[in-house]
């Protein structure tokens, strides 16, 4: 570039210099860049702000593990490299911000992430991720119990039609279960928590109705569905009334306000329709696509998904109250897969579908076939149930409520899981024998230390560094999840 | 440097292939930023820095080429770890340890190959272009080393490879990091080829020393320290933030000095923008790339990084970086440098023309179809719709997505097939032929060049 405009000229004559003629009217023309200064120059320039953005933050920023920091057991580790090896991070982000938890309705985005979450080396390379094309995960540990997650891993439009994730099937038994022992842990004390209230209600809930438990891993899509009806239905005698004794666990499982409610709105085609739209959108994937609870995910849980064409079904038939169907599909099934479509569905759209599923033992689900107001089964509460109600009046949970909140954490979880049971309350399940809340709250308790220590011993045996052992003994803080 | 060049084929963009998602995806930036940019870059550095220094060519033409096939060799290992889920796990640092080496090893090469060249230079004073062609390498190099964390190699097959003890740390580490490859390497060689390009093919001299001066110097200190602008809602130090916004800010004063620069440049050479199809592939990267800087300059303010964060807003920007700026100024490099090695027009000006409105009817429709996906979803999130409920609202979106994601694609293989055939064919007497036909009388010798010279 011989006709480039800068040209240094030949160097000068020993001596000083001549004097410029003219006055420079551009300074830069005297900022000749070397091959130097190009390279060391460019090099000083770098090292300089890597010194200051990189280097200094890197030494100086080293938050202590926060109050609901936990270790990773070796299982939910061995998940995490899964989750790596396969890119979740490329759609799952890793923190939650402000203002998600104000935007979260229910339960999504309970907290938000603190520099002390990040503690420790198993959490190492970061998660923290850019997009969100599904949901943050910080935050998921808990909310899923492991069935659901094995059914979504092995196609999640199982359990959620709208989703774009791809389906893991081609990951082995072991990784998927490694897989969800990282999502089920990675949510801290707080998750911790959660995932023991669920398995504590889980727990309960199978003892009730006497099923096995659900298969791990991708054992499920080869096994045969399981009939949703009552095995081994007991009674409990409470009051001198008895009620089917499944019937009293899922009772004590659902806010008292909803026990006898009624659909809010008039059974009209349009609502039916919109009902109808509904179920067949989100609710066939588990419950069939002919409502008899046997959709390709049923394969995978236990207890088996609700069946809604026995009519004379206690439980979850038609003759259950459209309340309690609304509470179930509003907050989820504690234990079950059943997960709460609070956030994703309206209030009316709720109302809907639960008319909906009153049609559905006169078969409107087949295709092409319009629900007709001539279909709704009005449900009226039988003697056994009314005595029920009378021997627990729905009005007893106003001192419930009014009394100031438990700060046990545990005991707040066991009214999470058992929102109907009253403190004075106590219920007979097989197997388990009689729980009040105070037992729940240490059934609770017994399974999140189990799951904690075993965490923290994994991460000694690795050679991890911890926090001072204190740290392992605060108890998580209750979260108000408002309902 | 031929073989450099014809192993570029513009990557293939793939729109709405979700499936596998997890590992396709670090496939897809690994290959667009190391095999499709890199490759074209070193292609255009090697055929432009022996005639801006005055050499006969590259130090040593036999090492350009040895690196050139390692590092396609590399890659290709790169892409059989990642399929099989071999990565680091950080987000545009997947490759594993040992193939991270072997990237610093052939860099190292050519950064020693550069340097060489110019030391052995006729031409005294550095033109703008050799700069950034002596800096922008060095920078990557010590961005990679120190991004990927190569003193720590851990479990090199693996996940746990390449990091930093703690997440918080490791995470400003990477980010810092991943920006600096956009900003320390393939933007500064986007500069590098505008500033060689514009000026030669108008044949007018660089509008001003100083101004390439302030977009030199305000690049290397303002780009370097934008990366943690990526981390603004994370619990990360709050002054780091701030550095990470101000730079980002700041950026746009070497922006528009180099944007000033081109345009004064241009001045009174509009005519060619629209007779020079390399020119106007350059100018309409140009213009993709001001607007990148511009709009990430806002992306990095708080309060709108609030409403884009984690949306596909953010993908549009990288797409408008990536695809508008480098790719389609890549394609015009690419149709420019090949004419001018094998001395003869390309073999169709229509199938240039075609590729040229394919890209960037292509690229536009992309970009908007995923900035209206973004807008949709940062205003659902903080309406309190829950993700997944969203998805369906983007999925006219997507569709849209896919299929100007197609017309990318196919711009991509019209380019190759003009490229094939300019090299295969002799083009200048196909060229002659036509002038021929129409004009019905033989075309001056010479005159065949697509360069005004």
């Amino acid at each position: 570039m011989s006709d480039h405009p800068i040209d240094p000229g030949p160097a000068g004559p020993t001596g000083p210099p001549p004097l410029p003629s003219r006055w420079r009217r551009r300074p830069g023309e005297r900022m000749v860049m070397t091959p130097l200064m190009s390279s060391v120059g460019a090099m000083i320039a770098f090292a300089a702000v890597v010194f200051i953005v990189v280097l200094l933050p890197v030494q100086t920023f080293n938050p202590k593990a926060s109050k609901d920091w936990v270790p990773l057991s070796d299982a939910a580790l061995a998940g995490r490299q899964v989750f790596l090896s396969n890119g979740c991070v490329y759609c799952h982000s890793g923190f939650s911000r402000p203002q998600d938890v104000r935007a979260g309705l229910y339960y999504l985005y309970p907290k938000v992430s603190l520099p002390g979450d990040y503690f420790g080396t198993d959490q190492t390379p970061n998660l923290l991720g850019t997009e969100r094309t599904g949901p943050d995960l910080t935050n998921e540990g808990g909310f899923h119990p492991d069935d659901w997650q094995f059914a979504h891993f092995y196609n999640p439009r199982y359990v959620d039609p709208f989703s774009l994730m791809p389906s893991f099937r081609f990951l082995s038994d072991h990784e998927v279960n490694d897989l969800s022992a990282f999502v089920q842990e990675r949510s801290g004390k707080v998750g911790l928590l959660r995932y023991a209230g669920t398995l504590y209600a889980k727990h309960v809930d199978l003892a009730a109705q006497a099923y096995k438990p659900a298969p791990t891993g991708f054992q499920g899509a080869n096994r045969t569905t399981e009939q949703a009806d009552e095995q081994g239905k007991t009674a409990d005698v409470i009051g001198g009334n008895i009620l089917p004794q499944p019937d009293v666990v899922n009772l004590n499982e659902a806010d008292r306000s909803y026990w006898l409610a009624n659909d809010p709105l008039p059974v009209t085609v349009a609502n039916l329709l919109r009902g109808k739209e509904i179920f067949r959108e989100r609710c066939v994937a588990c419950h069939g696509s002919l409502g008899d609870g046997k959709g390709p995910a049923a394969k995978f849980m236990s207890p088996p998904p609700a069946d809604f064409t026995d009519k004379d079904d206690q439980c979850c038939g038609a003759d259950t109250s459209p309340g309690d169907f609304y509470y179930r599909v509003l907050r989820g099934f504690p234990g079950t897969a059943m997960e709460n479509f609070g956030t994703r569905l309206s209030v009316d759209d709720i109302w809907r579908v639960v008319m909906f599923a009153k049609t559905i033992p006169n078969g409107t689900l087949k295709s092409g076939r319009v629900p007709t107001p001539q279909d709704y089964i009005q449900w009226t509460p039988q003697d056994d149930l009314k005595a029920y109600v009378k021997a627990h009046p729905i009005d007893e949970m106003a001192p419930f409520v009014e009394r100031p909140a438990p700060t046990d954490p545990f005991l707040v979880e066991a009214e999470r899981m058992f929102p109907g049971m009253a403190p004075s309350d106590s219920i007979l399940v097989p197997n388990i024998g009689r729980i009040d809340l105070t037992s729940i709250a240490a059934g609770i308790r017994r399974i999140y230390f189990n799951l904690l220590n075993k965490a923290w011993s994994d991460a000694k045996a690795r050679g991890e560094s911890l926090p001072p052992e204190s740290q392992k003994n605060v108890l998580p803080e209750p979260i108000e999840t408002g309902s | 440097m031929t073989l450099a060049i014809e192993f570029v084929s513009p990557d293939a963009f793939s729109g709405y292939s979700f499936l596998e998602f997890g590992r396709i995806r670090p496939m897809h930036v690994n290959g667009v930023i190391l095999a499709w940019l890199t490759m074209m870059y070193f292609g255009a550095l090697f055929y432009m820095l022996p005639r801006l220094v005055g050499t006969p060519g590259m130090w040593s033409e036999r090492l350009g080429v040895w690196t050139a096939v390692a590092w396609n060799l590399m890659f290709v290992g790169g892409i059989v770890a990642l399929a099989t889920g071999h990565n680091q796990g950080k987000e545009y640092g997947e490759l594993i340890w040992p193939l991270d080496i072997a990237v610093l090893v052939i860099w190292c090469a050519n950064i020693f190959n550069i340097l060489m060249t110019v030391t052995i230079r006729t031409i005294r004073p550095l033109y703008v272009t050799v700069w950034w062609f002596i800096a922008s390498p060095m920078w990557l190099a010590a961005d990679y080393a120190i991004g990927n964390v190569v003193w720590n190699p851990g479990d090199i097959w693996g996940s746990r490879s390449g990091m930093l003890g703690g997440s918080l740390q490791d995470g400003m580490l990477n980010w810092w990091y991943a920006h600096n490859l956009f900003g320390l390497w393939l933007t500064p060689m986007l500069i590098a080829l505008t500033y060689y390009i514009v000026p030669r093919i108008t044949n007018t001299p660089l509008y001003s020393y100083s101004l390439s001066l302030v977009s030199f110097w305000g690049m290397a200190f303002f780009y370097t320290g934008v990366g943690d602008h990526h981390l603004l809602q994370t619990p990360t130090p709050a002054w780091l933030k701030t550095i990470a916004t101000l730079s980002s800010i700041s950026l746009m004063i070497p922006v528009f000095a180099f944007t000033i620069n081109i345009l004064g440049t241009m001045k009174g050479n509009w005519e060619k923008f629209f007779t020079n199809l390399p020119l106007r592939f350059t100018m309409t990267a140009f213009v993709f790339y001001f607007l990148v800087n511009v709009q990430g300059a806002f992306q990095a303010v708080q309060p709108f990084n609030k409403m884009t964060h984690f949306t596909n807003f953010v993908v549009a920007h990288a797409h408008l970086a990536l695809l508008g700026g480098f790719t389609i100024l890549g394609m015009g490099v690419i149709d420019y440098c090949v004419a001018q090695i094998y001395r003869r027009p390309l073999w169709s000006r229509t199938l240039s023309e075609w590729q040229y409105w394919l890209v960037t009817i292509g690229f536009t429709g992309f970009f908007s179809a995923l900035t209206m996906a973004g807008f949709i979803q940062g205003q659902s999130w903080a309406a309190g719709v829950p993700e997944v409920n969203v998805l369906p609202l983007l999925h006219p979106w997507f569709i849209a997505r896919a299929v100007f994601g197609a017309m990318i694609v196919l711009s991509g293989i019209v380019q190759m097939v003009n490229i094939y055939l300019t090299v295969r064919g002799d083009t200048a007497s196909r060229l002659a032929r036509g002038v021929e036909r129409v004009a019905g009388r033989p075309l001056v010798a010479g005159g065949a060049s697509t360069e005004p010279s």
